[in-house]
């Protein structure tokens, strides 16, 4: 067997020798190996002492109540995170859409928002009020200008019979 | 012959990957296949956010957060690799993010690792002396302190293959980078671990 220590793909055949992963065979061989190699020999009993010393670090217990506030933070997602969920399911859209789909309702809901109001209509008066708003003078005015008219008309009818004349 | 199968098992394994077919049902709106995946993997990733921050309450912290976005990505999730290499590849970035935000703390208290975090070991025939318990807990020291000092990449490579027994592929894929970069980067890490911790043997 070549030395794994004297090229970089044996790296992983020591790698893999320590951690157990090696296949029967492969590790027969490098039994057999270092029987007679000395740096791989060091090696492996360097790699083991820090497989076995990393053993030492186990993790702490777990909180109890860790799937519970679990739990409550998906619940209180808000609409608006469902929401943008939601969109971005490629069922919903293409990749992409979700942005703009979220953008367009965005700038739909900033219109409505923010749409001036239009001023109020001023009631319309009833035309009845507007009658009652003339004066006496004016309608007296408008009779002046009735009897004016009828007269130029009258007028204007005889002058061609006189001039005949 | 055996080992061949045993292979060829472990590949079809990884093409059922049935975690993934859980999240294709959670996608479904199939809420218990989301708890079964929580069940399953939350050990798992809270250890090894435990063993990246060294600290319990931000590990659970950053685990929630793990498995809302797990539960927030269902609609838009896609097998395009192993649940769990996916899983690992959200816990690695929220872990990362995490130690650069809090590096400054983190160099005040490098050496004072924290007593109430470390587990309460158990042993089972009996109980262990004073002074048994001392060395235990000054080995436990240099190991926490040999993994803290690695660089973040070496020591999520390092975790992923010693404790989560992952893949060199999958911790490829965890981390973004090549297969051989993951040699490269596990070979450099327990160069360092067996110049610090060889002693333990």
């Amino acid at each position: 067997m070549k030395c794994p220590m004297e090229n970089r793909e044996g790296e992983e055949l020591l790698l893999n020798y320590v951690s157990g992963a090696l296949e029967a065979q492969e590790a027969a061989a490098f039994d057999q190996h270092m029987l007679t190699c000395a740096a791989c020999r060091e090696f492996a009993h360097g790699q083991k002492a820090v497989w076995e010393a990393l053993d030492l670090f186990e993790p702490a217990p777990i909180s109890a109540d860790f799937d519970r506030r679990l739990y409550q933070s998906i619940d209180k997602l808000s609409w608006w995170d469902r929401f943008v969920d939601a969109l971005s399911s490629p069922m919903v859209a293409h990749r992409g859409l979700p942005i703009a789909a979220a953008a367009a309702v965005l700038v739909v809901a900033g219109f409505i928002w923010e749409r001036p109001t239009a001023p109020p209509a001023a009631p319309q008066a009833p035309l009845s009020a507007e009658v009652q708003t003339l004066q006496p003078d004016q309608v007296q005015h408008a009779l002046d200008d009735m009897e004016m008219l009828r007269e130029f008309n009258h007028l204007m009818r005889t002058e061609p019979s006189e001039s005949k004349m | 012959m055996e080992e061949r199968v045993n292979k060829d098992m472990a590949g079809l394994a990884a093409a059922i990957d049935y975690d993934a077919e859980l999240m294709l049902r959670v996608k479904d709106g199939d809420n218990a296949s989301f708890g079964l995946l929580l069940e399953k993997h939350r050990s798992p990733v809270i250890h090894f956010l435990y063993r990246m921050v060294q600290n319990q309450a931000v590990a659970e912290e950053l685990a929630q957060e793990v498995f809302l976005r797990v539960f927030r990505s269902r609609g838009s999730y896609e097998r395009t690799a192993k649940f769990t290499t996916w899983l690992f590849r959200i816990a690695t970035h929220l872990a990362l993010n995490s130690l650069r935000d809090h590096r400054h703390e983190r160099q005040q208290e490098s050496l004072d690792l924290e007593i109430d975090d470390q587990p309460v070991r158990q042993v089972s025939d009996r109980r262990p002396t004073v002074e048994q318990s001392m060395v235990y807990q000054a080995r436990l020291g240099e190991v926490r302190e040999a993994i803290a000092t690695l660089p973040e990449k070496q020591r999520v490579a390092v975790l992923m293959h010693k404790f989560e027994e992952m893949e060199y592929s999958q911790i490829a894929k965890a981390l973004n980078c090549s297969e051989s970069a993951v040699k490269s980067l596990l070979f450099r890490a327990y160069e360092t671990l067996r110049a610090r911790l060889a002693h333990m043997a």
